[in-house]
């Protein structure tokens, strides 16, 4: 379907769409609204679209469980230096 | 609106992909142009402001720039004096008190060479997808794996929360006022800064605040360092760090632990979304961040430097606190000095408070898929405020609780959140090397070479840390 705003599409990239010498934009129009943002950029897109799941290879999951697990011996670690300080304080 | 042909069917999505089409070009524009919120209001409003300093026909070309650069510089300024919180001005002021000026200062300005290396690669996932880092982890590697990132994010995210209101209640109890009426204040300037309902009011406050970092510069000239000595640390890394070798691991880790955390890729990803940054301003976006790296590392050196005159006078400042070290600069570098250090210490504590729990409110809003920006008015995003408030004021109420073990939990947020950051990265990697997220902005290769060195220094950092506790002896702990 072709956009009922495409006239305020970006026609070259790095340029903005509306005049911008005017002092205020005029934001109650929703085309003025919408020439501003990208167009995944608007919340209801947002809400619509999703970035799908991305297929894990073995080496990748094996690269994430092993990092899990790191992260679970190291919290050990840290408990046992701090119940550690507190037996040393006592 | 562009949309992939894919196969998930069975979703109430379509599948994204980053584009930078205008929105009123998309094909969906008239339905879109119905649903407009406040919050796409107030962005189109700031997007405005932006176009109108690019526009060629208005000002001369520099303050133009100067003007864009205005516009756009915040989340990476806010995420590292943000991160120049409570917990990390202690470690740095540890860092001068222990060993004075040496190798600590060079490794600072590392250790936030690394911080500028992780942060970038936010920018450009924010500005490209305009999605936050949680809700892209939960997308993209599902909710077992999303789970795990929150779970390190939301126990790291209130351990920072409580040390920063230590240290609002250990600065501000310099100047003899009461634990309540501190801690109260505190949680006021939080809960005001969120009632703007508008993200560019909100940064510009947070920013404001934030600058008040700089109040080590002069505690630091009061201190009257050894000019000499710094360039010369600078160079050549020396004096090395002398003395209990398990202690010099706790402080290296601790101290990278002040530059390097989980909570900032999640901040900062999220910020940029909501000040909603484009693809054309990953530039400025690492301007910012530049200038963000810039300003905290001048004032973390600042910290060493107004406390090494603790170390030259062979005062033991092992046990010391926030407070402690202003009443112990006090005699070396007069009150002003050592009030500034105070009152430096309470800066940092109130930045990263309300930094950390706008961080963690972010990724709630983005998991729970409920309004999740500071341009959402308090009634339609009433789930991202309470989380805001209440994380920090839960963290807040347990500063308050009568011999709660406060130094403890100091001493171990930066280890902790170092340890839980080579996840985090391998996160931030993996989604800034994927095309389908990133298109033309993946990482280059060496973006991918630093990224995965600051990993493995972590890594490496981790276990040293590991051995040290395990096996005291091998480092005469």
């Amino acid at each position: 379907m072709k956009s009922d705003f495409s006239e305020l599409s970006v026609s070259k990239p790095g340029m903005e769409p509306i005049p911008a010498d005017v002092a205020q934009p005029h934001l109650e129009d929703p085309r003025v609204v919408l020439s501003l943002l990208e167009a995944d950029q608007v919340v209801a897109a947002k809400e619509q679209m999703r970035f799908g799941r991305q297929k894990l290879s073995r080496g990748v999951r094996l690269l994430l469980w092993g990092l899990r697990i790191y992260v679970v011996v190291m919290m050990i670690i840290v408990a046992i230096s701090v119940l550690r300080a507190v037996h040393l304080i006592q | 609106m562009d949309r992939t042909k894919n196969d998930v069917t069975s979703s109430p999505y379509v599948t994204a992909h980053p584009t930078t089409e205008s929105a009123a070009a998309s094909s969906d524009a008239p339905a879109l142009a119905g649903l407009l919120t406040h919050e796409d209001v107030d962005r189109a409003r700031d997007r405005w402001e932006v176009a109108r300093a690019r526009w060629k026909g208005r000002g001369a070309k520099k303050f133009r720039r100067v003007r864009l650069l205005w516009l756009l510089i915040g989340p990476g300024v806010l995420v590292f004096l943000g991160e120049n919180d409570a917990p990390s001005m202690l470690s740095y002021s540890a860092d001068g008190a222990r060993h004075g000026i040496g190798f600590f200062i060079p490794f600072v300005v590392l250790t936030f060479l690394m911080g500028f290396v992780v942060q970038e690669m936010t920018v450009r996932l924010g500005a490209v997808t305009h999605r936050g880092h949680a809700e892209l982890i939960f997308d993209r590697f599902g909710r077992f794996w999303g789970f795990f990132a929150m779970g390190d994010l939301v126990v790291g995210n209130f351990l920072t929360l409580v040390t920063e209101f230590i240290g609002v209640r250990a600065g501000l109890g310099f100047f003899g006022v009461r634990p309540t009426i501190a801690i109260g204040g505190a949680l006021v300037i939080v809960a005001a800064a969120i009632t703007t309902g508008r993200y560019w009011t909100w940064e510009r406050i947070t920013m404001g605040l934030a600058i008040f970092n700089g109040l080590f510069i002069p505690a630091a000239i009061l201190a009257r360092p050894n000019w000499h000595a710094v360039g010369h640390a600078l160079v050549t890394w020396k004096p090395l760090p002398t003395g209990n070798h398990y202690e010099i691991v706790l402080l290296i880790l601790a101290t990278i632990g002040a530059t390097v955390t989980p909570w900032m890729l999640f901040f900062q990803q999220s910020a940029v979304v909501d000040k909603g940054m484009q693809p054309r301003d990953i530039n400025a976006g690492r301007f910012d961040t530049i200038l963000g790296v810039l300003l905290a590392s001048v004032f973390a050196i600042a910290a060493i430097l107004a406390t090494a005159p603790l170390f030259h006078h062979g005062i033991n400042s092992v046990d010391f606190q926030a407070a402690q070290f202003a009443e112990a600069l006090e005699p070396l570098i007069g009150h002003t000095g050592a009030a500034l250090f105070a009152l430096g210490i309470f800066e940092a504590g109130i930045v990263a408070a309300i930094a950390i729990s706008t961080s963690s409110a972010y990724a709630f809003g983005e998991v729970l898929q409920t309004g999740h920006s500071l341009n959402r008015p308090l009634r339609d995003a009433w789930p991202f405020y309470l989380v805001l408030l209440g994380s920090a004021s839960a963290a807040a109420g347990l500063v308050l609780i009568p011999n709660f073990p406060l130094e403890f939990v100091a001493l171990t947020v930066n280890v902790i959140a170092v340890l839980a950051m080579p996840p985090a990265l391998a996160f931030l990697l993996l989604l800034v090397n994927d095309p389908e997220v990133m298109g033309e902005y993946v990482n280059g290769r060496w973006a991918n070479v630093a990224g995965i060195g600051v990993t493995l220094l972590l890594i490496i950092a981790g276990l040293g840390f590991g051995l040290a506790t395990v096996f005291p002896k091998w480092l005469g702990g």
